[in-house]
């Protein structure tokens, strides 16, 4: 216990990776309680487009709305966005991934194929299609991601149901008369939580940038509502003539990517030294 | 003696500043334009599109019988050097001049014309084209394959023709379009459908090369039917439609003219070079946002006057546009000639909103659950997003749903919105303007807002009779004044188009029905440019 | 090896099947459609209904939906991809135009990313854990957290308007100077990915038992790295590469806009936003073509680099 504590806080990755994400989480919870304004309802064309300084400590953007809120609550967004997007992804590569792995046959088979499948269409092609479809909006996003990059997870979950399948001590518990679902679920998780924690950090982080690059060609989340992406797109035209607009919530996509990736890092160096996994 | 003096002063006076005007002009170089509307283009054969991205280039490649003259704001009779008009308005007939060769070197002759106005007529899926001409007797009856020769259109010898229209109507307000030009027959057919991407037409400017998705390029057609005209080498318009990039490019000096956005208008106006290099028009767009009346509150005249009082529309230019608008009275812009410069204002006035909600019965307001928009600067959702908190204050509540244009233009015309925003165009001829409101045009085809007024067609029929344009213009204002009152649409602004350009490019026009539409023949660059000598 | 090439080949066809099967569905139930998109996006009001009907039949889409999927499949096994709504031209004709910049682009970008992430990652994992590694990797993924078009604003305004080095944007016959911005702006996204991977492969194998063998036996640590690390980092460095091959051309969808670039990203999303759906089906048939190829020769790279694997295709 001791020697896995002083391992964690020799990595400065994750060390710093870690309470930058905890930060943002935080900014993300208390929203309500930080922001000094609404980001939505609290817009006054007479103050737009109004350079840092009190009461708008970032300034305000062309809605006269108060950016440093908007950044605020456009943490819970492009959390949220990340959150349940690679939730979905998760639940989906890990349910076929360990069916695929315990009960092979054709079924392995099909879920392999449509796992190379996936693989092989780049993310934002089949998101920017389904964004076409659906239209933009924070729920379709969700859809949009939650749905296309679920391969890896799948992938690493199967190959450790295939291995867990042969070892003795499922075997046995097998034939103690365990379940195959009951089993799936006591033997495998665990071991797989490891890889799927790290491919869902970064996975997260993968997700805020998604959203930036669909905001750019207007398939974002709808406004008004804050999203980085959507706030820094909307103001790229003024990058140069009212900075603050877009500054502020590109630092804040920065800040937190970098710092899921460093955490994710950090987390493959103490949980997973073994595997690699490839993700953007 | 005195009288005779005073001419020839005056002939030399006029003499001199031409040829004064005429030495300033440097030929040579490069223009480096834009084409700033969306994506690439898609076609150069401009028979067979509707898109103003492909318009803006085609127009300097091809040409056909009247062109748009920005300087007066009217059409100008263009390939043909004479045209007299029947006493009844109907029979036109066009004198060619001898001296028009197309860039393959063949000349301009009658069966060029006739043959590119049939194919507009026959072409299968109909030309977008076919609206300007289907005034042209027998254009109807060919266009359904009922005949096979236009009989609308007769030649008289290799440089005469006639056409006869079904009414009266002005015809230089439809053929002026770039839609409407003329092809040489021989080229169109033996390049087919690739004629679209190697035209062949007989405009000031050759085509070169077009890079997909990047840039088209064109060089100077030396046999251009202007003598020493253009006066530019090569021009080249940079595919780029996005905005903070165009800008970019500006200043990098890599563009040498831009269309300048709301954004970057106050930085422009108050740069002392670039200020005094940039023209501005009132274009031809009005930007509205649309009511639908299946939508129960907005079938109710007050609900959608209410709306109209309850936004400062004035506060919303200045801060959101920059000021790079017009507020809007009624639904003709201010350089219509049936603009009412009295007419009806709908001023900011809260009170007066909320009163009329409150008779209307809607004291505790409602939500409009579809408020479509594309995210475009002037005409999107931000403008939605601006109004939300006024009408929050009579108690509507705006739900936006952001989409592009293709997914938008399906739910306008399948009425499957609450409101819509968008921006119209207004002209130039007022009547044809003015008609897409009339009851019995159909949703599909401009009457998005099912607007429906007996008075108004009344009005506007009267109109299409009219002796004298005053006489026609007074009757649209009468029928604008009708629609304003009305309010089916809140009346946001009409388009300040406004063009910046680095001081070494002349002679860039203000064209108000467009102002990409820019007719390059006259346009030149002096020594100062980086591209001066360029080929 | 060239048994195991022409069947990993063959293989693609059910994959490639699969996918326009997706791919098909997916853009035939899009809202909107090109005949409404050919008008532009300023109403000009030049279409009626008619008109619209009319342009359906002309191109199939009043056919049912299967129909359509057959006529199309009968095309693609003859190599024609039909041609496009909006432009009348042979999809074949508009792909090909647009492949070599975008390949050319993407190349560029993923040398840049190469040439910049191996070595961050490798110095990060010589000093795993310590400051020296946070900061460098801190550096390596800087360039992934920032969002393309907004990268790429910056470096056209630093590099082409306040100092004036290089073009803002255009292919210009594709020379140097103007790839360079672009390919920066795409590349720099996949520094921080590949030096991650570098970092992390070196790491694992600096942790096995012969480098800490051959460490305890006195072995200069640059000779170690040199023999062993080497070889092994550089077979999962190649797979990172090659599997974001087909990411890095999707992302040039941002990129190509950006910079009017005249490559297939453009292409795709024009097509996607005009609802031509011939030209959006063939550009990301020849995208995904394109990934699983480079897959392939990454593939068949391994052996090469590494004869044990050599063994194994058969």
């Amino acid at each position: 216990m001791n020697k896995n504590l002083r391992k964690i806080i020799r990595q400065t990755n994750l060390l710093v990776g870690g309470g930058i994400t905890l930060f943002v989480i935080t900014v993300a919870v208390f929203a309500p309680v930080l922001a000094p304004f609404h980001p939505v309802d609290d817009s006054d064309l007479m103050v737009s487009e109004e350079p840092p300084g009190a009461p708008y400590y970032l300034g305000t953007d062309i809605q006269g709305r108060d950016i440093l809120s908007r950044v605020i609550y456009g943490a819970r967004i492009s959390l949220a966005i990340g959150l349940v997007s690679q939730t979905l992804n998760t639940i989906i590569g890990v349910l076929f991934g360990l069916s695929a792995g315990f009960f092979g046959g054709w079924w392995d088979d099909f879920v392999m194929g449509l796992t190379n499948i996936m693989l092989s269409i780049p993310a934002l092609v089949f998101a920017l299609a389904i964004m076409a479809l659906l239209g933009p909006g924070l729920i379709n996003v969700f859809i949009a991601m939650g749905f296309t990059n679920w391969s890896f997870s799948c992938r690493i979950t199967r190959s450790q149901a295939l291995s867990a399948k042969n070892l003795d001590y499922v075997k046995a518990a097998r034939a103690l008369g365990y379940g195959r679902i009951r089993l799936m679920f006591t033997q495998i998780l665990p071991n797989i939580i490891g890889p799927i924690l790290i491919i869902g950090t970064l996975g997260v982080a993968w997700a805020i940038l998604l959203e930036a690059a669909l905001s750019f060609l207007g398939l974002g989340v709808q406004p008004p509502t804050p999203s980085w992406g959507g706030m820094l797109s909307t103001a790229r035209e003024q990058l140069f003539t009212a900075p603050w607009i877009s500054i502020f919530p590109g630092i804040a996509i920065f800040i937190t990517v970098l710092g899921l990736n460093l955490l994710g890092d950090g987390l493959r160096d103490i949980l997973d030294p073994h595997t690699q996994t490839q993700h953007s | 003696m005195k009288k005779w003096m005073i001419i020839l002063a005056a002939l030399f006076l006029t003499g001199f500043l031409l040829s004064g005007s005429a030495y300033a002009v440097r030929k040579g170089g490069t223009l480096n334009f834009m084409a700033p509307y969306g994506g690439d283009l898609s076609t150069l054969d401009l028979t067979k599109t509707s898109r103003y991205q492909d318009y803006l280039v085609g127009m300097n490649i091809h040409r056909g019988l009247y062109r748009w003259d920005a300087q007066n704001s009217v059409p100008v009779l263009d390939l043909p050097e004479s045209l007299e008009i029947s006493a009844d308005k109907k029979t036109y007939t066009f004198k060619l001049r001898p001296n028009i060769t197309f860039h393959n070197g063949r000349q301009l002759v009658t069966d060029d014309v006739i043959w590119s106005f049939t194919r507009i007529a026959t072409m299968k899926p109909s030309a977008p084209a076919f609206r300007y001409i289907n005034m042209i007797e027998g254009a109807k009856d060919l266009h359904e394959g009922k005949i096979s020769t236009f009989t609308g259109m007769k030649k008289i010898d290799d440089l005469t023709f006639q056409i006869v229209l079904t009414a009266p109507i002005d015809l230089s307000y439809s053929l002026w379009f770039p839609a409407v030009v003329i092809y040489p027959k021989e080229e169109v057919e033996r390049l087919g459908d690739a004629f679209g991407t190697n035209p062949v037409g007989c405009g000031p400017f050759k085509f070169v090369k077009w890079v997909k998705g990047s840039e088209v390029i064109l060089e100077k057609f030396d046999n251009f039917y202007m003598e020493g005209m253009p006066y530019l080498d090569k021009v080249t318009y940079k595919i780029m439609g996005e905005a903070a990039a165009r800008d970019l490019a500006f200043k990098a000096r890599e563009l040498d003219a831009t269309i300048v956005g709301a954004v970057n208008y106050p930085e422009y106006k108050a740069d002392p070079v670039i200020s005094k290099n940039m023209i501005e028009v009132a274009e031809m767009f009005t930007r509205l946002v649309g009511m639908n009346p299946d939508f129960k509150p907005f079938a109710d005249k007050r609900v959608r006057q209410a709306i109209n009082y309850a936004i400062p529309s004035d506060l919303i230019i200045e801060k959101i546009l920059k000021g790079k608008a017009f507020p809007a009275r009624g639904y003709l812009p201010s350089s219509s000639p049936a603009f009412d410069p009295d007419g009806k204002k709908y001023e900011f006035n809260p009170e007066k909103a909320k009163a009329l909600m409150k008779e209307a019965g809607y004291e505790n307001g409602f939500v409009v659950e579809r408020a479509i928009g594309t995210a475009n600067k002037s005409w999107g959702t931000g403008i939605y997003e601006a109004m939300m908190p006024y009408l929050k204050k009579i108690g509507i509540e705006l739900k936006i749903q952001q989409m592009e244009g293709a997914a938008m233009d399906a739910r306008i015309r399948s009425s499957d919105f609450d409101m819509f925003i968008w921006s119209l165009d207004s002209g130039p001829d007022s009547l044809e303007t003015m008609s897409r409101w009339k009851s019995d045009v159909d949703v599909g085809s401009g009457n998005y807002v099912k607007f429906k007024n007996a008075e108004f067609d009344k009005l506007l029929d009267q109109a299409a009779v009219a002796e004298t344009d005053a006489e026609k213009n007074e009757l649209v204002k009468k029928a604008d004044a009708i629609f304003t009152e009305e309010a089916p649409v809140w009346f946001f602004n009409y388009n300040k188009a406004i063009m910046a350009f680095h001081p070494w490019v002349h002679n860039l026009s203000k064209v108000a029905p467009e102002m990409m539409f820019q007719d390059l023949t006259a346009v030149w660059v002096d020594e100062t440019s980086p591209r001066a000598n360029e080929k | 090896m060239f048994a195991y090439a022409v069947r990993r080949l063959l293989q693609f066809i059910p994959t490639i099947l699969a996918i326009s099967l997706i791919i098909f569905i997916l853009l035939n139930v899009l809202p909107g459609n090109a005949a409404l998109m050919s008008r532009g996006e300023q109403d000009t009001g030049t279409l009626t209904t008619e008109d619209i009907e009319e342009m359906k039949r002309d191109w199939g889409l009043d056919k049912p939906l299967w129909y359509r999927y057959a006529v199309y499949l009968k095309g693609l096994v003859t190599g024609d991809l039909g041609k496009s709504f909006l432009r009348r031209e042979p999809v074949n004709q508009l792909l090909k135009e647009r492949i070599w910049p975008t390949l050319k682009l993407a190349m560029t970008a993923m040398l840049i990313a190469i040439c910049l992430g191996v070595p961050l990652g490798f110095y990060s994992a010589l000093r795993q854990g310590r400051i020296a590694d946070t900061i460098t990797m801190i550096g390596a993924v800087s360039g992934v957290s920032m969002p393309q078009f907004w990268l790429g604003l910056l470096l056209m305004y630093f590099v082409s308007v306040k100092f004036q080095l290089l073009p803002p944007q255009g292919y210009g016959e594709g020379s140097i100077k103007h790839i360079v911005l672009p390919a920066f702006t795409l590349g720099i996204g996949y520094v921080g990915l590949l030096a991650r991977t570098t970092r992390a492969a070196v790491v694992e194998i600096l942790s096995l038992d012969y480098i800490r063998t051959a460490r305890a036996k006195g072995l200069s640590e640059l000779l170690i790295n040199q023999k062993h690390v080497m070889r092994n980092a550089l077979i999962l460095i190649l797979t990172t590469a090659g599997l974001q091959f087909g990411d890095l051309m999707a992302q040039t969808v941002i990129v190509e806009k950006l910079f009017s670039w005249p490559g297939l990203g453009s292409l795709l999303v024009d097509s996607i936003f005009q609802r031509d759906i011939p030209v959006t089906q063939g550009c990301i048939l020849v995208i995904i073509s394109t990934f699983l190829l480079v897959n392939l020769i990454v593939d068949l790279l391994y052996g090469v680099i590494d004869p044990r694997i050599r063994a194994s295709y058969k």
